[in-house]
């Protein structure tokens, strides 16, 4: 991720999260999502992105469909049932580390 | 833009020289680069060159262009360094094995779930029991031969189908499958410094170990056989 090494720790999150709203999506997809999303202000490299994808896929939390598109084939990641579950935990992590920070931020707004 | 049929391919042959020879690494790279230089093109409105050089050191390839004059900076830029790329393929390499080494143990905890599985096993042990009392000296040939079967398997697999031949899920499953090789040689390296030679070590040891890696071996095969019918469906769809 170029912008900031803050964003690295939830990037697991963002991609869970991205497919549990989409059916399946693929790797570039993916990208050009996030950087839509947040107008331009998270850009996810290809260096970070497929490490992260690759070890979700270990982990059983994504499946893998593979389909020819224009000469070429393209890898569709897709969530697991097990997947499914753990995004709703990563979330609910999430949103408890930004209430967390917050606080010590910002102690007005907590 | 769409690329044409040439550039993709220039794409692919781009991969091959940076040392991307597995042929299922490349198809996720191909596929990624082709989007992104397509994307370039469009809305950023550059050149073809550009905009695959732009890709090449989004991988992480790094580029010194100190030195080298303008119109050899897209040749020199393509392939002055191919770490990204093998950083990628180091990582994949890494996660294929950490998600075979978790199939494998899933495949396991269910088959000893299973009455039929217990049975199979069971029978495996009065087997190599039976085979003792009768002739201890078989006991090593036919503990080998079920300990090399992966082996045997993941070799007929690689001779008869092309699919299995620079893949890296191939190369993966097939390590995987070798583990317990592994395991049989460290039994026969703490053996081998009190015995002068196989055929004087204890004939119940060959027996001992083949039905203790059996369950092992056994799921070995299931998972390769596995990952071999995915990898085929792939391949298939590629080159067909």
């Amino acid at each position: 991720m170029s912008n900031s090494k803050l964003y690295k720790g939830s990037l697991n999150t963002i991609i869970l999260k991205l497919l549990n709203e989409h059916d399946k999506m693929y790797g570039y997809e993916i990208t050009q999502k996030v950087k839509a999303l947040t107008k331009g202000e998270l850009k996810i490299t290809e260096g970070a992105l497929y490490p992260a994808l690759h070890k979700l896929e270990a982990e059983g939390l994504l499946d893998v469909e593979v389909a020819k598109v224009d000469n070429r084939l393209r890898k569709y990641y897709k969530l697991t049932e097990t997947g499914t579950k753990e995004t709703v935990t990563k979330l609910e992590e999430l949103a408890e580390y930004i209430k967390t920070m917050q606080a010590l931020v910002n102690p007005k707004l907590a | 833009m769409k690329l044409t049929k040439q550039e993709i391919q220039f794409i692919d042959s781009y991969l091959i020289k940076n040392e991307v020879k597995f042929w299922d690494v490349r198809l996720e790279l191909l596929d990624h680069i082709v989007s992104a230089v397509e994307d370039k093109m469009t809305n950023e409105g550059i050149s073809f060159n550009e905009a695959l050089l732009d890709v090449h050191r989004g991988f992480g390839n790094q580029f010194i262009e100190y030195g080298v004059s303008k119109n050899k900076i897209f040749e020199k830029g393509l392939y002055q360094s191919n770490s990204g790329f093998k950083k990628f393929i180091r990582q994949k390499q890494k996660e294929l094995g950490r998600k075979y080494r978790k199939i494998i143990w899933k495949h396991l905890k269910i088959k000893f779930s299973t009455f039929k599985f217990w049975l199979e096993y069971a029978s495996v042990i009065l087997l190599f029991i039976i085979l003792y009392q009768f002739k201890p000296e078989a006991c090593f040939g036919v503990g080998l031969l079920v300990l090399i079967l992966p082996t045997i398997y993941s070799s007929y697999y690689s001779f008869k189908d092309k699919s299995t031949r620079k893949s890296l899920s191939f190369s993966m499953a097939t390590s995987s499958a070798m583990a317990v090789w592994s395991l049989y040689n460290l039994s026969f390296y703490i053996l081998k410094n009190n015995y002068e030679n196989v055929l004087s070590m204890p004939h119940s040891f060959f027996a001992i170990v083949a039905c203790v890696f059996y369950p092992m071996i056994r799921v070995n095969i299931e998972v390769y056989k596995k990952v071999y019918n995915e990898n085929k469906k792939t391949f298939d769809l590629k080159f067909l």
